[in-house]
């Protein structure tokens, strides 16, 4: 599993004030303990910064290549931003995060990222939002995303789609969709394009307690569909060692196995079944529950656990 | 030849829920009423039979109103003044069942008498609900829950906000619980679990989803009752709860019922506009699986009477 690690965000209290306070050791320390952790790219969202774009772009950039030898992810709508970020960073392929099919967007970031060499994020989203259904969302990708990247001649490799998470907690809909979209994306072009998820946002407004349980789950039913790229918090040991159960087919321990059998259903275009779980174990009750949120089988509930 | 009529067979189960109780049963009304245990979508009859009909509940005011429409004063007249003789009145109307709504002038002292004159005046299962405002709300009906102790009363409005305290008092004093949340399927479940965790039986549970008015939102509450009761019949234990919705109380906002002058001649007479737009209202959702509607003008409650009976026997 590719994960761009996404600790660098200024949803963060702690981000927002080392930034307000150009805390370069902190940018530096956070980036460290990233990669240390298993990232493999290192996101930087710092909002659009209208206003100090031109300083604040470089300077972070500046910091983190100082310290990390993985490609930084630049992760802002703000596209001067962007173009700022990418004439600083010297060492690695950086990604830019993100394009839509939105033509505005379009017109713009792909060009960009085609003159500085970087890979590009593309969202499967629309000036109409986000569809519901896979086919649409394979559709603004294969009718508007690759079309267009095609007539600028981008090289194909350098793109990554994201097929957009959303949560669980208002847009259940939503969840089995995704996973079908990410299915479906492996087959939609040759070669295959990279497919890469915001994996937390599956938990989005969704109480903190629960919400590691959940993006757990997710990820094991998106491995199964061949995910092997995400933006995520790479610190989550428990996360980790799902990705590790499933990528080496360990099913030694009772939770590897649940694991394993949840990707291998998902896999098979089958649902987990009561069967799969020993429904002695609290734990792996909490995992069947948790299945069945997000499979959109029983309606979420922030007290779903204990119902 | 003969066309074999597809049908859901579905595991789930609505909620049995009575309301009132009677002399036998420790309280004063003349009768039970059952709602719920639907084991099918709604007057699918074909697939499961409809068990309980839906019942028309008629709002009335402990105060009378400053804020109704000169319509509904016009129908209810002199009864509007004095709850007691506003309850009989609408039982003669045709109500099955009562919701007296409390208003925020009101003491719970006020409240308490209140509750106790319609429980004499009329022998129907009653609903209390608060003016609406959480501490508010608290205050009156913990005074009413203990004053009428026993009758099942249905408590309202129990939301996030207060429930715990509208919960307890319906536990100690034998009453049931109106569960209201804000269109929102997640939520309406959500109320429903933190409710059965407190320890209130859940055949003390009615769920009221809010709904709009035709034209104000009426598809979002329909596809949000349409989703509960899918869930219900899909076996989602917290979503097996009948559903209660104040269409009265929504319908009587919309502009088209409110607004007697300055509107398109098109538009037609001001009073059929207004009523039509009440049992369109509730017409729509009673299919979308409302088992008590809460109505205001007597018209509606005998047209959607006649509508119930046609939809229980179609």
């Amino acid at each position: 599993m590719y994960i761009i690690g996404e600790n660098i965000h200024i949803i963060s209290e702690k981000v927002k004030e080392a930034l307000t306070n150009r805390d370069r050791e902190f940018f530096m320390d956070l980036a460290v303990r990233q990669v240390e952790a298993g990232a493999k790219a290192v996101d930087i969202n710092l909002g659009p910064r209208k206003k100090d774009w031109a300083e604040v772009f470089p300077w972070v950039v500046e910091a983190v290549e100082a310290v990390v030898d993985v490609p930084l992810s630049i992760d802002t709508t703000n596209v001067d931003g962007m173009e700022a970020a990418l004439k600083t960073i010297k060492k690695n392929q950086p990604i830019l995060n993100s394009t839509s099919a939105e033509p505005e967007r379009l017109e713009k970031i792909p060009a960009l990222a085609k003159k500085y060499g970087a890979k590009i994020i593309a969202l499967t989203m629309g000036t109409s939002g986000i569809p519901v259904e896979a086919d649409a969302r394979v559709e603004i990708a294969v009718g508007t995303l690759i079309p267009h990247l095609m007539e600028i001649d981008f090289p194909m490799e350098n793109l990554i789609i994201d097929p957009l998470v959303l949560t669980t907690s208002g847009c259940q809909q939503y969840c089995p969709q995704l996973i079908e979209t990410v299915r479906m994306l492996k087959y939609a072009w040759d070669p295959a394009p990279m497919v890469s998820v915001g994996l937390s946002n599956v938990s989005n407004a969704v109480p903190n307690d629960n919400r590691p349980l959940i993006n757990r789950v997710y990820l094991a039913m998106l491995m199964g569909v061949g995910l092997e790229m995400m933006i995520a918090n790479p610190f989550d040991e428990k996360q980790n060692n799902v990705i590790k159960w499933i990528e080496t087919r360990d099913t030694s321990t009772p939770l590897a196995r649940v694991y394993n059998k949840i990707a291998e259903r998902t896999e098979a275009g089958e649902q987990p079944a009561p069967e799969d779980f020993d429904m002695t174990d609290p734990e792996q009750v909490d995992i069947w529950k948790t299945t069945q949120i997000l499979l959109n089988n029983v309606i979420y509930a922030d007290a779903y656990l204990a119902n | 030849m003969p066309i074999e009529i597809p049908k859901d067979k579905w595991n789930g189960k609505v909620r049995t829920i009575n309301l009132g109780a009677t002399a036998a049963e420790g309280g004063t009304r003349a009768k039970v009423i059952t709602v719920g245990g639907e084991t099918s979508m709604p007057y699918l009859h074909f697939e499961a039979p409809t068990p309980n009909t839906p019942l028309i509940a008629v709002e009335i005011k402990s105060r009378k109103p400053t804020d109704w429409s000169p319509l509904l004063a016009e129908a209810w007249g002199e009864a509007m003044n004095n709850p007691a003789a506003w309850a009989k009145a609408a039982e003669a109307a045709g109500a099955e069942m009562l919701i007296l709504w409390l208003t925020l002038e009101d003491t719970p002292a006020d409240a308490v008498s209140a509750v106790k004159a319609v429980l004499a005046a009329s022998g129907l299962p009653l609903a209390v609900f608060g003016p609406g405002q959480a501490e508010k709300d608290n205050d009156l009906m913990v005074a009413v829950a203990e004053a009428a102790k026993g009758e099942r009363l249905l408590l309202g409005i129990c939301e996030d906000k207060n429930y715990r305290t509208i919960v307890a008092t319906a536990m100690a004093n034998g009453h049931l619980v109106n569960a209201r949340t804000p269109m929102d399927v997640n939520l309406a479940k959500q109320l429903n679990i933190l409710i059965t965790d407190m320890g209130l039986p859940a055949d003390r549970i009615i769920m009221d989803p809010t709904v709009g008015a035709l034209g104000y939102g009426i598809e979002y509450g329909y596809s949000v009752m349409e989703r509960l009761r899918l869930a219900a019949l899909q076996g989602d234990s917290m979503t097996q709860f009948p559903m209660l919705v104040t269409v009265g109380f929504e319908a009587w906002k919309a502009k088209e019922s409110k607004v007697g002058e300055g509107v398109p001649a098109s538009w037609g007479k001001w009073e059929a506009r207004a009523i039509n737009w009440e049992i369109t209202t509730a017409t729509a959702l009673i299919e979308s699986g409302a088992s008590i509607v809460v109505l205001r003008h007597p018209e509606s409650v005998k047209r959607v009477k006649a509508a119930i009976s046609e939809l229980m026997t179609a």
